[in-house]
């Protein structure tokens, strides 16, 4: 990974402290970025074979980021902006994780192991595991410290509670601020737009709106929602903000929940799949459009459009493009000089990647040399929240996702709820724009007592 | 070395899912336990649609199969002090809980095929209870035995408990049964072939009112009656043995160093196979509809896929029993209460025992894996069937398990879910015949503590059942008890 030449007047140069290291980073980036874009890709070993790992979803949906951050475990840097001077550890590996002696787990066991039968019932065998694995088990140390005072709870009362602020809950908050109906929009990111400014520009794409013109205190950035739960008065989401002074809990009641929290990047299954350098696409675009950060060479592997929007995109942003590889095809006329259709895609490297490989339409291995696999395939919609609130979700076997289950106007099985963009499913950024507003009409229509 | 991961935050690969499939685990909630994925940190973002996919393309499961596993709040790994911000109003009963737990599985996880026309002996539930009860009566010679179960094994309580088990009882019953049970579970692993992973860093009761203090204190000497090496702790041996621990506000802690915690769900494995090894059948997915009696006898168990004529009928449904009695016109006296429970992030080892304040039924332990797994009754729940998770229970229990634990603040929840305690009017089991109805064997009533009374219990019950010789358990702790007003109460109750 390197920073892009245009990328130093993205934020105030500092530098962190990994292991005793000083490491360059820029302030407020995720820390992640700054650390991947210093060359260091290893982060973390994972928990039972001590496989290395580096950052791959930049949304926290994986684990592969996870480091000891001043004294606190299991932090995911690539959601932790950059400070001055902060104190990073890698951790569950000795003496480090560059070379962590506890590896040899992974080439002991080559096809895995079965935790429940091994040594079971054997004399002596048995015990000496219990006690390796007590000691084995688990990820990171205690904290070093006592966690600050929380400020109390805040109750928040709207008629509408919108989550996740992309194409389809930014259509929809335009909707509702429209028609003059109240609502609080929560967003777990810094920045509103999900997709809109961090995704591979799609050609259709609708243009990212002027959120100034939303009423004033309507949205709330780097708001986690962290559950739609029910007590004595009513529904309402529980927030986890992260303001100036520290992280606080809201408990926001409302009317009606409009859930466009869009999707999680899933993990492709593959060999290898889990090597520093392997990166989710849209944690690439990301990576690229947000920070000024991109591979050197990149190979892409998945299907559908945000396959071919990425390459398009790493081209243009001076990232060698050495494979794009469509595991589903054909290849769509107009996509990238050199894309291909092939199946079995391999990460190739020691600590991290230096090369892909794939299975040609012949079934012959075709073998490149990168410093990135870009893996842009179906997001895997973010349906918890609406399953918690009583909607239907079904598994999509053509798209091989869950996704809920709702009409075209984006209501579901639970009166109170509605749903639109991603979370229904693979849409595109002007297709989630269309359901979010659609959603927001038909949910405006089912409130009584008119508008406030 | 080359890996196909499927789920990255616990190392579990392609293969790992495709083993789980040779094995029997078909559903997405089996395949989770079996194979640990989506129980990381991540809790299954990254790698549930995967899963998925692989059992479709593997025809391990049709796809109206597919379903989700349970969606578990906070949706992101949440501190333990953000959580206890919230003030909870302890005068009000809790209200609601999420997500809604399915009340009938989809018929498309059913295997094929009706259930067997007849057997001598039907076993209604296949949790813990009635999985040992099943196998016991296999050594014991008798396997013409079907178990009936509504979910996936370790969809009940069995399958939602915290894997205590302790000798630390108040009534000499409960000591023997659990000395018992204990040491079965040390041999578990090699009469079964898989691993329980007994783990014997003991159990630390702290008592805060004077009351509790006095219990503890009279505990003590039956235990060591009953040959159980419990001992009251000065406040500093407290401390050595939880590092970090505080006593503030305790007036005494007593502590048996043999108490521990176990994996639970090995165990429901374990039996099952041991069943199915030696004939017996064991149908999951399977509802119980009715019942057909004639004489003061039950004839016929009736459910959603078929009817078994049958001698015995034994109801080993936990919290689901009173429910099931009724479809026979029998009362029961038990009830189900919500038990809400959580889990952390996975952390080196750094707790031993498990500890619970006696007073509040907090109670906290570390699970092999790393993670600190926890509960805490609220006085205020409810009676029924509700198995949904709430904030304030997440509130109430971070703030209690952050009074002991004061440094523990930046520790993050992954997830908190519930099950449901059966409980009856004295703490204690329901055993032995029904009046009225003499062939069906009632085995609930187990008020939280079933799983570890499980393997005692159920080895003693087969004995009897096979026999015909008496047993005092089974007049005990018989049904005709509440009518009769001679109750024991067991007042070691917690979570």
């Amino acid at each position: 990974m390197r920073r892009l030449p245009d990328a130093a007047a993205r934020g105030k140069s500092i530098t962190v402290d990994l292991e005793g290291e000083t490491v360059p980073a820029v302030e407020g980036e995720p820390v992640a970025c700054s650390l991947v874009a210093a060359g260091e890709s290893v982060l973390a070993r994972s928990i039972k074979y001590h496989r290395a790992r580096g950052p791959y979803c930049f949304s926290g949906a994986c684990s592969h980021c996870l480091m000891r951050v001043d004294g606190v475990p299991n932090v995911y840097t690539c959601r932790t902006p950059a400070r001055a001077g902060m104190k990073l550890e890698r951790q569950n590996a000795y003496p480090s994780a560059k070379v962590d002696v506890f590896e040899a787990i992974d080439w002991f066991f080559p096809n895995g192991l079965d935790h429940h039968e091994m040594f079971a019932g054997v004399p002596v065998a048995e015990q000496v595991m219990a006690k390796v694995a007590r000691q084995l088990a688990g990820l990171g140390l205690l904290p070093a410290s006592p966690a600050p005072e929380r400020m109390p709870v805040q109750t928040l009362r709207t008629r509408v509670a919108l989550v996740g602020g992309g194409a389809a809950g930014l259509a929809a908050a335009q909707v509702l601020a429209s028609q003059g109906v109240s609502f609080l929009l929560f967003e777990r990111e810094s920045v509103l737009g999900g997709r809109l400014v961090a995704g591979a520009p799609e050609p259709d794409a609708p243009k990212m709106m002027d959120t100034a013109a939303l009423p004033s205190g309507s949205v709330r950035t780097r708001a986690t929602v962290i559950g739609l739960y029910d007590d004595e008065a009513g529904r309402f989401l529980a927030v986890v903000a992260d303001g100036p002074e520290g992280l606080r809990l809201l408990k926001v009641y409302a009317e009606r929940f409009l859930l466009t929290p869009g999707g999680h990047p899933p993990l492709l299954p593959f060999e290898n799949n889990d090597l520093p350098g392997v990166y989710a696409g849209r944690a690439a675009s990301l990576l690229m459009r947000r920070y000024g950060v991109a591979p050197e060479v990149a190979a892409l592997v998945g299907w559908g459009p945000e396959l071919y929007a990425l390459a398009r995109l790493m081209e243009e942003h001076g990232t060698k493009v050495a494979a794009v590889v469509d595991l589903k095809g054909p290849v769509p006329s107009g996509a990238p000089a050199g894309a291909t259709q092939g199946s079995e895609p391999k990460a190739h490297g020691r600590n991290e990647v230096s090369g892909f490989s794939y299975a040609d339409a012949s079934g012959k291995r075709v073998k490149v040399d990168c410093d990135a696999v870009l893996v842009a395939v179906a997001t895997s919609p973010s349906f918890e929240l609406a399953r918690q609130g009583g909607a239907k979700v079904e598994f999509d076997e053509a798209r091989e996702v869950f996704a809920v289950v709702a009409d075209a106007d984006g209501r579901t099985a639970a009166k109170d709820l509605y749903v639109a963009g991603d979370v229904t499913g693979g849409r595109s950024t002007a297709e989630a724009a269309a359901d979010g507003r659609r959603a927001a009409e038909a949910l405006v229509g089912s409130l009584t007592g008119g508008q406030s | 070395m080359s890996k196909t991961l499927i789920c990255s935050c616990e190392d579990v690969t392609s293969d790992d899912i495709r083993h789980a499939v040779s094995k029997g685990y078909c559903d997405v909630e089996s395949v989770k336990r079996f194979t640990g994925f989506g129980t990381g940190i991540c809790q299954g973002k990254g790698c549930l649609s995967a899963v998925a996919a692989l059992l479709c393309k593997e025809k391990a499961q049709k796809p109206a199969g597919l379903l989700p596993f349970t969606p578990r709040p906070p949706l992101y790994p949440t501190e333990l002090s953000v959580l206890a911000s919230m003030q909870v109003d302890e005068s009000q009963p809790p209200v609601g809980g999420v997500p809604e737990e399915l009340a009938v599985f989809p018929p498309a996880l059913r295997s094929e095929g009706t259930v067997p026309a007849k057997a001598k002996v039907v076993i209604i539930g296949g949790g813990i209870m009635g999985l040992a009860l099943a196998y016991n009566l296999s050594l014991r010679g008798e396997t013409d035995v079907v178990v009936l179960e509504r979910g996936y094994l370790c969809a009940g309580a069995s399958g939602r408990n915290g894997g205590g088990v302790r000798m630390q009882w108040g009534t000499s019953a409960n000591i023997e049964l659990a000395k018992r049970s204990i040491e079965l579970m040390g041999r578990f692993a090699r009469d079964m072939g898989i691993n329980v992973w007994l783990r014997q860093g003991g159990y630390l009761f702290m008592a805060k009112t004077k009351a509790v203090a006095q219990r503890l204190e009279r505990n003590v000497a039956l235990h060591n009656k009953h040959g159980v090496p419990t001992r009251l702790l000065t406040v500093d041996e407290a401390r050595e043995i939880v590092p970090g621990l505080s006593m503030a506000g305790a007036q005494t802690a007593s502590y048996n160093p043999e108490d521990g915690v176990i994996f639970p769900w090995p165990f429901l494995w374990g039996y099952a196979n041991g069943c199915r090894k030696a004939g017996i059948k064991v149908e999951t997915f399977t509802n119980v509809t009715g019942f057909e009696t004639s004489d003061g006898l039950v004839r016929k168990v009736k459910t959603d896929r078929g009817d078994i004529a049958c001698d015995t009928v034994v109801l080993a449904s936990g919290a689901w029993s009173p429910e099931i009695a009724k479809l026979v016109g029998v009362q029961l006296p038990n009830e189900p209460h919500r038990h809400e429970i959580l889990s952390t992030e996975p952390l080196k080892p750094f707790l031993s025992p498990l500890v619970s304040v006696l007073d509040s039924g907090l109670y906290f332990s570390q699970s092999m894996r790393g993670e600190i797994v926890g509960g805490m009754g609220d006085p205020k729940e409810p009676a029924g069937l509700n198995m949904g998770s709430t904030l304030r229970f997440v509130s109430r229990f971070s703030q209690a398990l952050m009074e002991q634990m004061p440094h523990l603040g930046h520790v993050k929840v992954l997830r908190q879910w519930a099950g449901c305690y059966d409980v009856t009017p004295d703490n204690n089991p329901v055993l032995g015949r029904t009046p009225g109805l003499e062939n069906l064997l009632q085995m609930s009533g187990f008020v939280g503590h079933g799983f570890m009374m499980a393997p005692a219990v159920a080895e003693r019950m087969a004995g009897w059942m096979t026999t015909g010789e008496s047993d005092e358990l089974f007049t005990r702790f018989n049904l005709r008890r509440f009518q009769e007003g001679k109750l024991e109460r067991e007042d070691m109750i917690i979570g």
